[in-house]
């Protein structure tokens, strides 16, 4: 029994963990399912009480109710987090595959292009289509052949072609991280679940989005111009009093009266009981602060801190949205001002993740247009990375205005409706050129130089694949994918036992297993399944197969010169392994080079086909091997059919 | 139960007329390739594929003169699945020239008979999308709306409140999609897929592929040369070039045969013939496992023997895994829904073909190499 126990604990193991793995994604379905049916209902609900509603409409109110539902638990999230990814084209969605449009960047950059200019830069934009050459080096050469010298459009005078080309490269290469930045803030603020963006090559970037099937929502993603704007933070008295306002009418302490209110009086009015609020704050349990203070309980505000700036943490993100989006709450904000959340969330000393929700003018002060460079850098004197930023004329003018009026106060930086950055106002900006400081590190300095100068210079981006599946696609195809996998399932187990009896059952067993960590293990990794992942499932039930096939065989044979049960079984496994371990290992390298070169789904596929291969190698050789010696050790009748 | 008990037929005996066997479905693939053709999928040639389920049948012949009527004369259309779906292929990446105006007028039609009059300039339009500034915010979100109901594919252009511009694609699968919409009023439809794929993209993906297959050859034959000889890693990739240009001629020979299997070669097929590598090589993997435990065995056997005997003695196992698979794939060929339907056939053909030559033609090419080269071979 000794000799087994250890194998035993494993095996255990490895089904105990490939459980726990596997629990989330049944939870995940569950809730699905249910999600699923309420909203259901709700759709009836809604299309009975207002026959007329719209399409749009009824899917945006959909939509409000569905995260609603997603952020009331948060388990909902936790589970959908560690479940087995499904890839798009089994939940459907998009992937886009984006290339830097080096073409209208060089027309951009290039100071007074004229007709020569475009007509070189059409024809190397033509060559370049068809070749693997860079555009930027097209152009120099058409340039160099008519005799034209690069500093003419680019640079400046004094620089050689050289310089000029290697510039424009490293110009093209900014490109990128800038059309991945806007893109990535956008798919964040879009609310698009698990989203995937990957840089490709030099000028591409590749773009997931899983559920949206829409073109346009996705072109509006990807392809429209980034807004930087700079507007004003509201001081903090002003932020304390509208955010009580919104507590209190949460807390239903003022919501019949909140009709009759003006913004601004309601303001006033919550000004005069501040005191209360935050002398009882002290007394209460926990329980009932979050029912006396909804808002604060969600938002936090530090005491001591000379900002208004509320900190929520990361899973509660939505519900300050929903919050801030109900109509009761919307009378207590005034109309020229509205809250904003940081772009990027930050670790607290408790470990949480946190974004930061700032109250800022509706209207900026000035938008990026007006920006010409922006550059990171390590401040000489503190040795601290600051970023210096340089406007045009015009936008110098406005800033000496904006920062002499606002001294002391903050200015958000603003990139398509989140924050990157609130610096202080020291003083008066005159000609155009500000230092922002404060940046945790360089790698802060970096993305909100990228920020700036997404206001100034788009990325020109062309979409040069696109791929779309339908939900309903999707769906038919996880139905059909486990109906036929389920049947070829079955028909092997069928055909084992005929075949083999009582081992053959054993192989069966090891068969469940095979799947049972296959799955088990690709929850852990977090893969991803695809469609012809699940015919890599399929494949790998008859790989599996296969092992056994072969060692039974073997087993026949030693059994047939006249061996023991137990002598035949111990060389049977012996003499089976190398064929196995030979055939399996070239199989897995071919899933290598699938992997390697493979995109998307067939990605999905080598990855389940080199999963399966361990796995179903491990049930033959270790499950196997450990039931039917236990079943020789208990003196069991073993047939080999 | 059990089947080819105590097997003993001379395989490699018979070696010519398998040989002869396997030329002649070679020539014949090679034929078929060269005159046919194989046809690929927009993956690797480039251009607009949609999918599209109606809720009726439809009439696939009504269907192709509907997408010929506006412009895309070359535009392939078949069935997809059942009776109800299609899948409308062409190579085009965009809008012909000439009836790019087509759309640009319908769309203005559509504005004008819900504003008329509405005040509308074009601030922006490329191949795939055309961007109007309108005169202000509500009537934009109304005019988004009902593009979208009317069938056309439109969004604002940015979030903001006071946004007064529309983006209108009038990309090819828009284009037939707003048309088949008009035509068949009736029978409205759902897109299941739409894949679009640029012209220097698809020829990566061509290289990528074919990078891919090469490599995995060039790997077995390293694995294989290390655990065994290199004869033996040499009979099984050349085995291997057989099993792929045999079925890569049966695709070429059923393009277009079959109703309902759609067999151009795409990213998935690629797949489907990486896996045919990797499952053919575990079928000969095994024989040739069994003939080098023989060698060791029988030291004085000759080769003959030994490979005769090994395929005899592995037969049963080959058979029965064989089977399996090929049960298996059937299921998927058949239940496992359009997409995997020319993946599973491609691999139940091509698991015919590598169960053949792992019995009949590995190791009678691994016999020819060693009988020629006079080379005593030894484990």
């Amino acid at each position: 029994m000794k000799e087994f126990r250890f194998k035993i604990i494993i095996i255990l193991g490895a089904i105990a963990l490939s459980i726990y793995l596997l629990y989330p994604t049944y939870v995940d379905y569950q809730n699905s399912k249910e999600i699923s049916q309420i909203l259901e209902k709700k759709r009836e609900e809604i299309k009975e009480t207002d026959p007329e509603v719209t399409s749009e409409t009824l899917k945006s109110r959909i939509r409000t109710v569905e995260d609603s539902i997603k952020t009331a638990d948060p388990s909902i999230q936790e589970a959908r987090q560690k479940r087995i990814k499904l890839g798009l084209d089994l939940q459907g969605g998009m992937r886009v595959v984006l290339e830097v449009n080096t073409g209208r960047l060089l027309e951009k950059l290039a100071k007074d292009p004229d007709q020569t200019f475009k007509d070189a830069l059409n024809s190397a934009q033509a060559e370049a289509s068809l070749s693997d050459e860079p555009v930027v080096d097209i152009l120099a050469r058409n340039f160099e052949e008519k005799g034209i010298r690069l500093s003419r459009y680019f640079g400046s005078v004094r620089d050689d072609d050289n310089t000029i080309i290697s510039n424009l490269k490293s110009d093209a290469e900014d490109a990128v991280s800038r059309a991945m930045e806007i893109i990535r803030n956008r798919v964040d603020q879009y609310g698009v679940a698990e989203p995937s963006i990957q840089r490709q090559g030099s000028r591409r970037i590749i773009v997931e989005l899983p559920g949206v099937a829409r073109e346009e929502e996705a072109k509006q993603l990807l392809q429209g111009t980034a807004l930087l704007e700079f507007r004003i933070v509201k001081d903090p008295e002003f932020t304390i009093a509208i955010m009580q306002n919104i507590d209190k009418v949460l807390a239903g302490k003022i919501i019949d009266d909140t009709t009759k209110m003006d913004s601004s009086l309601a303001s006033n009015e919550v000004n005069k009981d501040t005191s209360t609020v935050q002398d009882t704050t002290k007394e209460l349990s926990e329980e009932e602060f979050k029912k006396e203070h909804p808002f604060f309980s969600v938002a936090i505000i530090n005491p001591q801190g000379r900002t208004a700036d509320a900190f929520i943490k990361e899973d509660e993100r939505n519900k300050i949205t929903l919050m801030l989006n109900r109509p009761e709450v919307q009378k207590v904000i005034p109309n020229n001002v509205e809250f904003v959340f940081s772009a990027k969330s930050f670790i607290a000393d408790n470990g949480n993740e946190y974004y930061t929700l700032y109250l800022v003018n509706k209207n900026p002060e000035l938008t990026g247009g007006v920006i010409t460079d922006a550059n990171a850098n390590i401040d000489p004197s503190t040795s601290a990375p600051i970023v210096n930023m340089t406007m045009d004329s015009d936008g110098a003018t406005q800033w000496a205005r904006i920062t002499g009026a606002n001294v002391g106060k903050r200015i958000a930086i603003i990139l398509d409706g989140v924050v990157f950055s609130a610096p202080n106002v020291k003083g008066k900006i005159p000609g155009g050129r500000s230092q922002i400081e404060g940046m945790e590190n360089m790698e802060e300095a970096k993305l909100l130089e990228i920020v700036l100068k997404a206001g100034a210079l788009p990325a020109p981006v062309d979409i040069i694949e696109e791929r779309t599946v339908g939900p309903s696609l999707g769906e038919d195809s996880i139905n059909k994918g486990v109906l036929s996998g389920t049947a070829g399932f079955i028909i092997t187990v069928i055909f084992l036992i005929i075949y083999y009896r009582r081992s053959g059952s054993v192989g069966s067993v090891a068969l469940i297993f095979t799947v049972l960590f296959t799955l088990g293990v690709m929850a852990g990794f977090n893969a991803t399944l695809t469609l012809p992942g699940i015919a890599g499932i399929i494949l790998t039930i008859t790989m599996s197969i296969d092992s056994n096939v072969l060692i039974y065989e073997r087993i026949r044979e030693e059994l047939a010169v006249g061996k023991t049960i137990k002598a035949s079984i111990d060389s049977g496994f012996s003499r089976a392994l190398s064929a196995i371990v030979d055939s399996n290992v070239t199989t897995f390298f071919t899933g290598i080079i699938l992997y390697q070169f493979g995109t998307g789904p067939v990605q999905g596929f080598a990855l389940t086909l080199m999963i399966g291969i361990v796995a179903s190698m491990f049930s033959a050789l270790v499950v196997t091997r450990v039931i039917l010696d236990y079943m020789v050790y208990k003196g069991a009748k073993i047939t080999v059919g | 139960m059990r089947i080819f008990e105590n097997l003993n037929v001379d395989f490699l005996g018979k070696r010519k007329f398998f040989y002869v066997i396997s030329g002649t479905l070679f020539l014949f693939g090679l034929i078929n390739i060269v005159f046919r053709g194989l046809e690929f999928g927009v993956d690797f040639k480039g251009g607009s594929e949609i999918v599209l389920q109606f809720s009726k049948q439809v009439d696939i012949s009504n269907i192709r003169d509907n997408v010929k009527n506006i412009g895309l004369e070359d535009a392939e259309v078949k069935t997809f699945g059942g009776e109800t779906g299609v899948l409308i292929r062409t190579e085009l990446q965009e809008i012909p020239r000439e009836v790019y105006p087509r759309i640009v007028s319908d769309i203005e039609k559509t504005i004008n008979d819900n504003f008329p009059g509405l005040e509308k300039r074009v601030i922006d339009s490329t191949s795939s999308s055309i961007t109007y500034q309108l005169p202000n915010p509500d009537t934009t979100d109304r005019l988004v709306e009902i593009l979208n109901e009317e069938g056309f594919e439109a969004a604002e252009a940015s979030v903001e409140l006071d946004n007064r511009q529309i983006i209108v694609s009038v990309g090819i699968a828009d284009w037939i999609e707003e048309n088949l919409r008009e035509s068949m009023p009736d029978n409205p439809f759902e897109v299941l897929k739409e894949d679009k794929v640029g012209p220097k993209v698809g020829r990566e993906l061509k290289e990528d592929a074919v990078i891919a297959l090469f490599l995995s050859l060039v790997v077995i034959l390293i694995y294989l040369g290390f655990r065994f000889k290199f004869v033996f890693a040499l009979g099984a990739v050349m085995s291997l070039f057989h099993n792929v240009l045999i079925t890569l001629g049966l695709f070429s020979i059923l393009y277009n045969v079959i109703p309902g299997l759609n067999l151009e070669i795409d990213l998935t097929i690629v797949a489907a013939f990486l896996t045919l590598i990797g499952y053919s090589i575990n079928d000969t993997v095994v024989i040739f496992d069994r003939i080098r435990e023989n060698m060791k065995i029988h030291k004085t056997l000759p080769l003959f023997d030994v490979i005769n005997m090994s395929v005899n003695k592995t037969m049963s196992r080959t058979v029965l895994t064989g089977g399996t698979t090929l049960l298996t794939l059937l299921v998927l060929t058949i239940f496992g829904g359009e997409v995997l339907r020319a993946f599973a056939f491609t691999l139940f053909f091509g698991i015919i073909i590598g169960t053949y030559s792992s019995i009949f033609v590995a190791g009678a090419l691994v016999y020819e190499y060693v009988s020629r080269s006079k080379k005593k071979v030894q484990f």
